[in-house]
């Protein structure tokens, strides 16, 4: 058997002749891109809501009065809480000479039969994406707001003010990227094809890009674990679907996923979107999209907009909104007229 | 930085021979910089012995192109007595499983040690051992077949 590796070894293709300068090029093209945050910040930006969520509950724990006994222990949880952080990039300025800022803000969303609380951009920014857009965005005089590349309109740089929008509503929302509700999840199929038959007759959508999209926030909602490993296996059988067996992810794990091609934006071409789920617990880690091809200066298979599952969890916690910021006002967005 | 520069510059030869050995000399170049402006980009992930890890983003990236061309370029084969062995060689390869070409060309190929192959896959290595052990099996099988042994002597008589 040694032998037979040893003859493998030899007839091993000859090692390609490393191209010097591409290779000094490269290096110099890759170390000024941005790269992503410490894991300290990440550690901390990552599990602050936890913490938060672990701090009330022990609060409520040792200050609120007992449950009374009509609450049985088993009985369904009261909310489904999703708490996600957003990024995407924009490219603004002069066409001439653009730069790309980066939007970057948390949703924080509970949702039950009857009500929907939602608070949007939380701690969120509009800032210039890496050392060289932000450069630039000095170079242009640091402008507050910045025109869209092929827009428009135009953006505004800094911080974003956080919104809560609270609503009175009738069963459950099917995902986050569809209108149609539900009385119940209960009667979703568990069968792929079946579900799929369903998300199709429930919504009229039929392309697999659509159907993909439903599919993925239904995974992200309070459904059963069958029912959301057979939106997952939906997802993997549906046209152009690629399956990604080993995707790595923050702190050194790994997912798996699904890719499929996307509409372009009016920004970006050659775009597909990725679902990746833990594979432990089948639950969403990150929806992103990602350019197939080089484009604004960003390499091929580079995020351009991302949604990252922080938390997905059924609750009796009543939601907890920042006290400071008027309900159901009007959301000051960072796109803004020019 | 500067470990960034001199980890790029140590590894960068063997992540290229690795993507030129899966994925064809045409995309070996793309696939090594895209390997390392993901791993630039993750770097607070990079561990100290970064080639494993670095190979495990290349072999995604190599999936996803999906091209496995290397068995179909033999030409880069030297004309020698040991030329009907090599090409009997990777023939036999090509014929097995993907998963079984990848664990026997991080080793025989890429000169992996079996626990940094395991890395690269993604498995313990007493898990690499078993793939290791029944990849050497079934290409040894692929080898003695007849019709190897009839392609050789049609090689012989060409």
């Amino acid at each position: 058997m040694e032998d037979l590796m040893k003859e493998l070894a030899q007839a091993a293709p000859p090692a390609p002749e490393v191209d010097r300068d591409r290779m000094e090029r490269d290096l110099v093209r890759i170390i000024a891109l941005p790269r992503e945050r410490t894991a300290r910040t990440q550690f901390l930006r990552r599990f602050a809501p936890l913490v938060a969520v672990a701090a009330v509950i022990a609060l409520a724990v040792v200050v609120l009065p007992r449950p009374t006994p009509t609450v049985q222990p088993g009985a369904p949880a009261q909310w489904w809480h999703v708490l996600t952080e957003q990024s995407s990039l924009m490219v603004v300025g002069d066409p001439a000479n653009p730069y790309l800022v980066q939007f970057s803000s948390k949703t924080d969303q509970w949702l039950s039969a009857n009500r929907q609380v939602t608070v949007v951009q939380k701690d969120g920014r509009v800032e210039p994406y890496s050392s060289v857009d932000e450069a630039r965005w000095e170079m242009a005089g640091k402008p507050a707001t910045a025109p869209q590349v092929g827009g428009s309109r135009a953006v505004r740089i800094g911080p974003m003010r956080p919104s809560v929008q609270k609503a009175d509503v009738s069963g459950f929302q099917m995902s986050m990227h569809s209108h149609v509700r539900l009385d119940s999840f209960d009667s979703l199929p568990t069968d792929p094809a079946e579900l799929k038959k369903t998300l199709e007759n429930l919504t009229g959508e039929k392309t697999p890009y659509r159907i993909a999209t439903l599919a993925m926030g239904l995974m992200a909602s309070n459904v059963r674990d069958d029912q959301r490993r057979a939106a997952f296996e939906l997802l993997k059988m549906l046209d152009g679907v690629r399956f990604l067996d080993r995707v790595s992810l923050r702190e050194g794990s790994f997912g798996v996923g699904v890719a499929i091609a996307a509409p372009a934006t009016f920004q970006f071409s050659n775009v597909e979107t990725q679902l990746v789920v833990n594979p432990e617990t089948g639950l969403p880690v990150v929806k992103r999209d990602l350019i197939t091809t080089p484009q604004h200066g960003l390499p091929a298979m580079w995020p351009i907009s991302e949604e990252e599952y922080l938390l997905l969890d059924r609750t009796t916690i009543d939601p907890i909104v920042p006290g400071d910021v008027p309900v159901n006002g009007e959301v000051e967005s960072p796109i803004v007229e020019r | 930085m500067e470990d960034f520069s001199d980890v790029y510059r140590e590894c960068y030869p063997r992540v290229l021979a690795y993507a030129a050995s899966h994925a064809g000399a045409r995309l070996a170049e793309d696939i090594t910089s895209e390997t390392f402006t993901i791993a630039w980009r993750k770097l607070d992930q990079m561990p100290s012995n970064a080639l494993p890890w670095l190979l495990g983003i290349a072999r995604n990236l190599v999936k996803a192109s999906r091209r496995q061309v290397w068995h179909d370029e033999i030409d880069d084969v030297p004309i020698t007595d040991d030329f009907v062995r090599v090409v009997e060689l990777r023939a036999a390869l090509a014929g097995l499983s993907e998963g079984d070409q990848e664990v026997l060309t991080l080793i025989a190929w890429h000169g992996l040690p079996a626990a940094e192959a395991a890395q690269v896959l993604g498995c313990t290595t007493a898990t690499f051992f078993v793939r290791l052990h029944r990849a050497r099996r079934r290409l040894k099988a692929a080898l003695s077949t007849s019709n190897f042994d009839r392609a050789r002597e049609s090689w012989k008589t060409s």
